[in-house]
């Protein structure tokens, strides 16, 4: 019984850290609005963590620049399992303007396994929400995963 | 020998049951998700549901437990258990209702009590040193900081409660302070004793971690100080406690200043209204002061509880003394 309910809270309280590799700082802004009261992300049990410790869902932001891209490691490195990766914005998929630049090495893919990756520059808050309430239900599977 | 087993069941139920372990953590986390509710409904959002501090709680028991190489294995999980146990002995020992479960009340609980309220603050000291990380070293001076800030203030409120009831000497039983509001009216209903309640009422966040008053958790400058290194199950009990602390400082209000004079024979009732007057006081003392307050620095925060908060309870004991 004990691990049905820890399952299903996963889903339904996913904690959030945010990774930036570089982004214009235009997926950021968006992230940050879907934690305003306009959008009230929480109404689904989401928080922003302050430390990768704490964290259910890292959400990447950024084209993974040369600079970033050992921190990126050792942050998804601290999460604790099971863990959701979001990529947000075009950048981490496909490098979006800052492709073709010598200080950019992404895409994310290389680096890790994106669970959910959310297009646009920037995207919508409405669809960051969607994203990440897809994240949260992954983060219930990969939970049940585990307990067998 | 079957009386002897009588108790030792008695015993065993009020600590495991009520109003021990089981009650209050039920009550703690919906304190927490009350508080959550009513604070976003403040900012005009929808909201978590009041029940989101129980998904958190099992979240974390579901999660993988690390511990940092730099980290001293031990300590780092012992710590928070010690501070969960001291909660639930303050619990034990408030009298819900005029309920005291052991059927004795001490001399001198009060005092106990100061000691024990202090054990959470050490216990998250203690864990966040052991946990090796330089964002927990400066999370645990400000926690110390914050605690020497409150407990001036929140010591001159017991002994202004002790003074009142004793009449001229000082009386610490929290069981006598009860009984005592039955016959003479709530404390709270005698005015010289106003400016102690509502030091009190600023004591509550400050002892909770609650924002204004979270410096040493700051989670979006310092990481969430002593917390940092802590995932898991270590973690979920960490937040337990802030949950339960809700509910041990609030009851706590509820003795001091309503005491018996709320309470009715029936054992259950007295304790919904315990609750229900404990969800009241973290509506007034917690949620309201996140809901305008941003972060204090930890120098304000030291400045506000040693002259405002202080004075405040200060008046009161002069007041009770003169009068
Ligand atoms: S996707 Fe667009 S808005 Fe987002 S970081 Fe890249 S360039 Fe900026």
């Amino acid at each position: 019984m004990f691990k049905k309910i820890i399952a299903k809270s996963m889903s339904k309280s996913p904690w959030i850290y945010h990774v930036n590799t570089g982004s214009c700082n235009g997926c950021d802004i968006e992230l940050v609005a879907v934690i305003t009261p306009r959008y009230d992300a929480e109404r689904f049990g989401f928080k922003l963590a302050g430390t990768p410790r704490h964290a259910d869902i890292v959400v990447v932001s950024g084209p993974i620049t040369s600079q970033s891209k050992d921190r990126l490691a050792r942050t998804l490195e601290q999460v604790p399992e099971p863990k959701v990766v979001v990529s947000i914005g075009s950048c981490p998929q496909s490098g979006n303007v800052f492709k073709g630049s010598y200080s950019v090495e992404g895409p994310l893919e290389k680096y890790t396994h994106v669970d959910v990756a959310i297009a646009g520059c920037t995207p919508k808050p409405e669809a960051i929400i969607e994203g990440l309430y897809k994240a949260a239900q992954i983060l219930q599977e990969k939970r049940e995963a585990m307990e067998k | 020998m079957s009386e002897t087993v009588v108790t030792m069941l008695t015993n065993a139920f009020s600590v495991l049951v009520f109003p021990g372990l089981l009650f209050v953590m039920i009550v703690g986390l919906l304190l927490a998700g009350i508080d959550r509710k009513v604070l976003a409904r403040m900012q005009k959002r929808k909201g978590p549901p009041v029940l989101q501090p129980f998904y958190d709680f099992f979240k974390l028991m579901g999660k993988e437990t690390i511990i940092p190489d730099a980290a001293n294995r031990r300590v780092f999980l012992a710590a928070p258990i010690i501070g969960f146990v001291s909660l639930v002995v303050m619990v034990v020992l408030i009298p819900i209702g005029g309920y005291t479960p052991f059927g004795i009340t001490f001399n001198a609980d009060l005092i106990v009590m100061l000691y024990l309220l202090t054990i959470p603050a050490v216990a998250l000291i203690i864990g966040g040193s052991s946990s090796g990380s330089p964002y927990a070293g400066i999370g645990i001076s400000r926690e110390m900081v914050t605690m020497m800030a409150y407990e001036l203030p929140l010591v001159i409120v017991l002994l202004t409660v002790a003074l009142k009831v004793g009449g001229g000497s000082f009386c610490f039983s929290l069981g006598e302070i009860s009984a005592w509001q039955e016959t003479n009216g709530a404390l709270i209903t005698h005015w010289e004793l106003i400016p102690a309640a509502i030091a009190f009422l600023f004591v509550i966040p400050a002892e909770v971690g609650t924002q204004p008053f979270d410096v040493a958790e700051a989670e979006t400058e310092i990481c969430e100080g002593p917390l940092v290194e802590y995932t898991g199950a270590p973690l979920a009990m960490f937040k337990l406690n802030t949950a339960i602390k809700m509910f041990v400082m609030t009851a706590l209000f509820t003795v001091l200043f309503f005491g018996n004079a709320v309470a009715t024979e029936y054992l259950a009732l007295n304790a919904l209204i315990v609750v229900a007057i404990s969800a009241g006081i973290t509506v007034l003392s917690m949620t309201l002061a996140h809901a305008v307050c941003a972060r204090l620095k930890i120098e304000h925060l030291f400045k506000f509880y040693w002259t405002v908060v202080t004075a405040l309870a200060a008046i009161s004991l002069v007041l009770v003394w003169c009068l």
